[in-house]
């Protein structure tokens, strides 16, 4: 190698370094405005009484470092009983959307029928009705129904998803025809085939549509603020709102409310991680 | 085949009862709303255009219209570049970088509610911004509490909140353009910015399309933001088209008003979904 090689590929590599750094620099000093925000509310749940929430030079890490907000809240305020409401709501919310999605998806999917096709023009153009434009006729049918004030009348609203349908749909489109007729040869009723045969390869696009319904249900905030009068009833969301409102409550309440509120999509957030970058990106582009 | 029209029928009849009675029954109940007057205690009155003749002189509906538009002007421009941007930095090979693109993707995963209230907390007179902004020397900003600062401030945490949502999309997208394109423009010498100005752009034009449609819709949609942050205010600055059919139909129990303008704000998404049709038709073509 001559010395002029050398001196080249030296620069080269410096100036790899430098374009390295700069670019940990940048990427770091965005996580850190993605991050900060939840930070400080957990150095402000973490604050004890004789620490003031708002001081100033702000420090993250709380001088009277206590654990006693978090049985303070849980103990005085109703965050159990809200948390156990979401978990409601988000069960029904995760599970229908499935079950409805993974049915329809099914025979739009494999089966020749009549009037498929505008079935399927239907059930995709209601995913042009946005619940905000409906949410007025959507109210008075709950209350001819009687689900009003119901964990019902939350989830009803949000259990059959357009989009999920699509979504499905496209799953069982990708599957080959001779799985199928095999399993017909072997007996298999229609029943049979969707949940023995059908489903068990579509679990990716299962998880996906889960982790999406999840997502919307936990954070779900237009339905129990339209449905549920009853404050027993009312999910974290809807509960974090009202208590921010509230006289009595502190800040620091509900500084530590919304960290209770975050854990079970924390978790859920590092458990599937992968799944997550392919629930983002579904179904949006084609290329 | 075994399959027969009642089998494809059976499976899905659960999907299309809610869709109809969620969906399709209410879209034309609130176009007919619209042309009611409606308090819930007594039937509904037809009368004819009476309400939309209100809402042409209504300064309420004006100024949330008008604050709607202000919102997806600060919100659509500044997520289509920003995220686009994000996209192009995690798309770099250098180690630990799905760790950053996990944390620029987290806050998308936040309920609105707690969002609202972090930032709030953030946005306080006596807050961490203030501070640090005196700290600098600009002084001390209003960030919820004056009619002109406020809707600005609720742009910042949607462009927050979503950006990592969609540079997630533009990274699919990055992907997908082939690396030879990059490596034919290096022989010829053209830097970073030469790469994504020639390259990247033009090869991410429907996705930039996509971006800026799927946000416009969010934009016209918001109001859960705006009700926790600062409740509409001050000054009615921050209310929106859908936060003001809320308290119509809600707190003022005027469904059939209401329903005006819920029909209006439904023409407007419908009439940008079917751009967002047409554009992704041509696409395939």
């Amino acid at each position: 190698m001559s010395s002029n090689d050398k001196k080249r590929r030296f620069s080269f590599s410096s100036y790899h370094f430098k374009r390295k750094a700069v670019l940990y620099i940048i990427l770091t000093a965005i996580a850190l405005l993605t991050v900060i925000p939840f930070i400080w509310t957990l150095s402000t749940a973490l604050k004890g009484p004789n620490e003031a929430v708002f001081s100033m030079p702000p420090n993250f890490i709380p001088k009277d470092f206590t654990l006693d907000n978090f049985i303070e809240v849980w103990q005085t305020l109703p965050i159990p009983l809200y948390f156990w409401n979401s978990l409601i709501i988000t069960f029904w919310g995760m599970i229908l959307p499935i079950l409805l999605a993974t049915l329809a998806g099914f025979p739009l999917a494999r089966m020749n029928f009549k009037g498929k096709n505008i079935i399927f023009i239907i059930i995709i153009a209601t995913m042009m009705v946005p619940a905000e434009a409906t949410m007025i006729p959507i109210y008075l049918i709950l209350n001819k129904i009687g689900l009003l004030g119901t964990f019902t009348g939350v989830v009803l609203p949000i259990a059959v998803n357009a989009f999920g349908i699509f979504l499905m749909r496209q799953a069982f489109l990708n599957i080959p025809r001779e799985i199928e007729e095999s399993a017909i040869i072997d007996g298999a009723n229609v029943f049979q085939i969707w949940w023995k045969i059908l489903l068990p390869m579509v679990k990716p696009m299962i998880a996906t549509l889960g982790i999406l319904s999840f997502i919307g249900a936990w954070n779900s905030f237009l339905w129990p603020l339209i449905v549920l009068r009853d404050e027993s009833m009312h999910p974290l969301t809807l509960g974090l709102y009202k208590l921010d409102g509230a006289f009595e409550a502190s800040t620091r309440a509900v500084a530590t409310g919304s960290i209770i509120a975050l854990v079970p999509v924390i978790i859920i957030f590092l458990l599937l991680q992968r799944h997550f970058i392919n629930s983002a990106t579904s179904g949006s582009i084609k290329g | 085949m075994i399959y027969k029209t009642r089998h494809a029928w059976a499976f899905l009849l659960p999907a299309i009862i809610l869709l109809m009675v969620f969906s399709i029954i209410p879209i034309i109940w609130v176009i007919y709303l619209g042309f009611t007057s409606y308090n819930v205690f007594q039937p509904a009155q037809w009368v004819g255009l009476e309400n939309y003749q209100t809402l042409l002189s209504d300064d309420k509906f004006w100024h949330a219209l008008k604050n709607t538009m202000f919102y997806w002007i600060l919100v659509t421009p500044a997520i289509t570049i920003v995220s686009l941007l994000l996209a192009v930095l995690v798309n770099q090979q250098l180690k630990g970088i799905k760790l950053y693109r996990l944390a620029f993707y987290f806050p998308v995963l936040v309920s609105v509610v707690v969002t609202a209230l972090l930032w709030k907390w953030m946005f306080a007179t006596d807050g961490i911004f203030n501070y640090f902004f005196e700290l600098i020397g600009i002084g001390s900003i209003k960030w919820l509490t004056s009619p002109s600062m406020a809707m600005i401030s609720v742009a910042i945490v949607t462009v927050w909140q979503g950006m990592g949502y969609y540079m997630l999309i533009y990274l699919a997208g990055l992907q997908s353009v082939p690396q030879e394109l990059y490596e034919a423009a290096e022989m010829d010498g053209a830097g970073f910015w030469r790469k994504q100005w020639n390259i990247t752009i033009p090869s991410l034009r429907p996705v930039i399309l996509f971006v800026s449609i799927i946000s416009t819709m969010g934009a016209f949609k918001e109001f859960a933001l705006m009700m926790v942050m600062t409740e509409g205010g001050p000054v009615n600055s921050t209310t929106t088209l859908v936060y003001l059919i809320f308290k119509e139909a809600f707190e003022n129990i005027n469904m059939g008003y209401a329903s005006a303008i819920a029909t209006i704000l439904f023409l407007v998404i419908l009439i940008i979904s079917i751009v967002n049709l047409k554009i992704q038709d041509t696409k395939d073509a």
